[in-house]
C-alpha cells in the first residue's frame, strides 16, 4: 500500500530542474510561461526546484554547446532516482538553425538517454504541458520499477 | 504500578498522536496545503490541490538519497530530525484552549530556546552538507534568526508584563498563566496595547518560518535553495515536513497568546477551532504577505525587523510596564 501511495505521489509531484545549454532564451521564457496564472501548471503539482538534488524532471533547452555540454551531463547526473530527462525546443534534438556550427556538441540523445521530446521553435506552452504530464507518467512507471 | 502504566501510555499518546507527532504532521501539511492555494488564488490561479503538500512528502521518500562526498554523514542525516523533534515538543507545551499535554511544565522562555533549534538544526545540516550555496545559505540563516529573535523577546515581555500586572507577579512567563487569564479576562488581543505586539507577531511569523518575502535564506532562483541544495529524498522531505510544522507552531503559539480564551473546553472541538484560527492567522501573517511582496534582500531583512517591527513590540511593551 506504502508503495502505490508513494508511486501515486510521484506523479503528482513532479518538480522542474531547468538547464539551459547555450539556448536563445526563446524556451526559457516559454517554460516560466507555463507556470503564469493563464496556464498555472502548479495546479498538477509541478514546481520550479532550484537544485538538481531536488528535481524529477530535467527540462534541457539550447543546442549543447561545446561550452556547456559537461556541465549539462554533470547537473543530469546529479538528480536522484527515478528522474526524467526531457528536451524542450528543437535545439537540443537536433541542433536547429544551429546545426553544424563548430561550437555545438549536440544534439543531447548522442550522450544521455532522452525520455520525452517536446518539438517547436518554440513549443506552444500547451505542448510543453502536454510533453511534461507524458514526462510524470514514464516517472511513476520508473517509480514502479524501482 | 497499572497507574504509572497507564500514565506513561497516556504521555506517549500525547506524544505520538494529539498534540504530537501525528497531529503535528497532519495539520502542519494541510496548513502549508491551505497556504499554497491561498496564494494561488489571490495571484488569480487555480493552485494546486490542498494534499499536495502529502504528495510532496511522500514522493520525496520514495526518491534516491544522496550523500555528498564532502559531507559529514552523521550530522548531514541528523540534523533534519533534530529540528523536527524540537518542533513536536514545542506543541506539546503550547497550551489548546486549556488543555496543554504537559501542564504548566514550560514557560515562554523554554518556547523561546526550543524555537532555535530547527533553525540551528538546518544551519547545522547545511555547515555539514559541504556546499559553498549552502554556506551563504547559513550565514543569511544566522541573520534572519538574529533579526526575528529581538522583536519576539520583546513581545514575550509585553505579554509577561500584561499578565503578571493583573497577577500582581510582576512578571509572568508561565504559558498555562497566560491561557488562564486569557479565560477570565478575555483574548489578549481585545486589549488595545496588546494590538502593536500582536502586528509585530504577525510580521515575525513569516520570517521565523523563512517564508515571502523573508526567505533570503533558501533563495531558490539565485543560490539554488541556500541551506537545502545538497539535499535529497527523505532528509529532504523531513525538512520540507519541518516548514510545514513550523508553521502551525507558530500560528498556533500566536493563538495561545493573542486569542486565546476562544473555546468550549471540550478538547477535540478545541483542537478543530485552533487550528481554524491558525489558518486564519496564516492566511493574514503567512499567504496575503507571500502574495504582494518580494523577496527582501538580507540587510533589509535585518534593518525591517530592528526597526519597524521592535518598535511596535516596544510600544506595546512600554504601554504595559506603565499600565495603560
Amino acid at each position: 500500500m506504502f508503495k502505490k501511495l508513494i508511486e501515486e505521489s510521484t506523479a503528482k509531484s513532479p518538480w522542474l530542474f531547468h538547464i539551459n545549454s547555450g539556448s536563445c532564451n526563446g524556451c526559457d521564457i516559454e517554460l516560466v510561461a507555463i507556470l503564469t496564472p493563464r496556464y498555472d501548471v502548479e495546479r498538477l503539482g509541478f514546481k520550479l526546484a532550484g537544485s538538481p538534488r531536488q528535481a524529477d524532471i530535467v527540462v534541457v533547452t539550447g543546442p549543447i554547446t561545446k561550452q556547456s555540454l559537461p556541465r549539462v551531463l554533470r547537473s543530469i547526473s546529479q538528480v536522484p532516482e527515478p528522474r526524467c530527462i526531457v528536451t524542450m525546443g528543437s535545439c537540443p534534438q537536433s541542433g536547429n538553425v544551429f546545426k553544424g556550427s563548430y561550437s555545438v556538441a549536440g544534439p543531447l540523445s548522442k550522450y544521455v538517454h532522452v525520455d520525452v521530446d517536446i518539438a517547436g521553435c518554440a513549443p506552444k506552452p500547451e505542448a510543453i504541458i502536454d510533453g511534461l504530464a507524458l514526462a510524470t507518467q514514464i516517472l511513476k512507471e520508473k517509480r514502479g520499477q524501482m | 504500578m497499572t497507574s504509572i502504566l497507564l500514565n506513561a501510555l497516556q504521555y506517549l499518546g500525547y506524544i505520538l498522536i494529539f498534540p504530537g507527532f501525528l497531529f503535528c504532521f497532519v495539520c502542519g501539511m494541510l496548513l502549508c496545503g491551505i497556504d499554497r492555494k491561498l496564494v494561488a488564488r489571490m495571484q488569480k490561479r487555480v493552485g494546486p490541490p490542498i494534499l499536495q503538500p502529502f504528495y510532496d512528502f511522500f514522493k520525496l521518500c520514495g526518491k534516491e538519497t544522496i550523500i555528498p562526498d564532502a559531507a559529514s554523514r552523521t550530522t548531514f542525516l541528523a540534523a533534519p530530525l533534530v529540528g523536527l523533534a524540537a518542533l513536536v515538543v514545542i506543541q506539546l507545551f503550547v497550551p489548546i484552549h486549556g488543555f496543554s499535554a504537559f501542564y504548566g511544565m514550560a514557560d515562554v522562555i523554554v518556547i523561546l530556546y526550543l524555537l532555535l533549534i530547527p533553525a540551528l538544526a538546518s544551519i547545522l545540516g547545511a555547515a555539514a552538507s559541504g556546499s559553498p550555496y549552502a554556506g551563504i545559505g547559513l550565514s543569511r540563516e544566522m541573520v534572519t534568526i538574529i533579526s526575528c529573535e529581538l522583536p519576539l523577546v520583546l513581545i514575550l515581555l509585553a505579554i509577561a508584563k500584561t499578565v503578571g500586572n493583573a497577577l500582581g507577579t510582576g512578571l509572568c512567563f508561565s504559558l498555562s498563566a497566560i491561557a488562564d487569564y486569557q479565560l477570565v479576562h478575555g483574548s489578549l488581543i481585545t486589549k488595545a496595547r496588546m494590538i502593536p505586539a500582536a502586528i509585530a507577531m504577525l510580521l515575525v511569523i513569516p520570517g521565523e518560518t523563512g517564508n515571502h518575502p523573508f526567505d533570503a535564506a533558501e533563495a531558490e532562483t539565485e543560490i539554488c535553495e541556500g541551506m537545502l541544495a545538497e539535499y535529497s529524498g527523505g532528509p529532504l522531505a523531513v525538512f520540507k515536513l519541518s516548514h510545514a510544522v513550523k508553521m502551525l507552531t507558530l500560528t498556533s503559539l500566536f493563538v495561545a497568546l493573542f486569542l486565546g480564551g476562544v473555546g468550549t473546553g471540550i478538547t477535540a472541538v478545541d483542537g478543530v477551532v485552533v487550528f481554524i484560527l491558525c489558518v486564519i492567522v496564516t492566511a493574514v501573517s503567512i499567504s496575503f504577505v507571500h502574495a504582494v511582496t518580494a523577496r527582501l534582500k538580507i540587510e533589509q531583512i535585518f534593518k525591517y525587523y530592528w526597526t519597524v517591527v521592535s518598535g511596535l513590540a516596544l510600544v506595546s511593551l512600554v504601554l504595559a510596564w506603565y499600565g495603560l
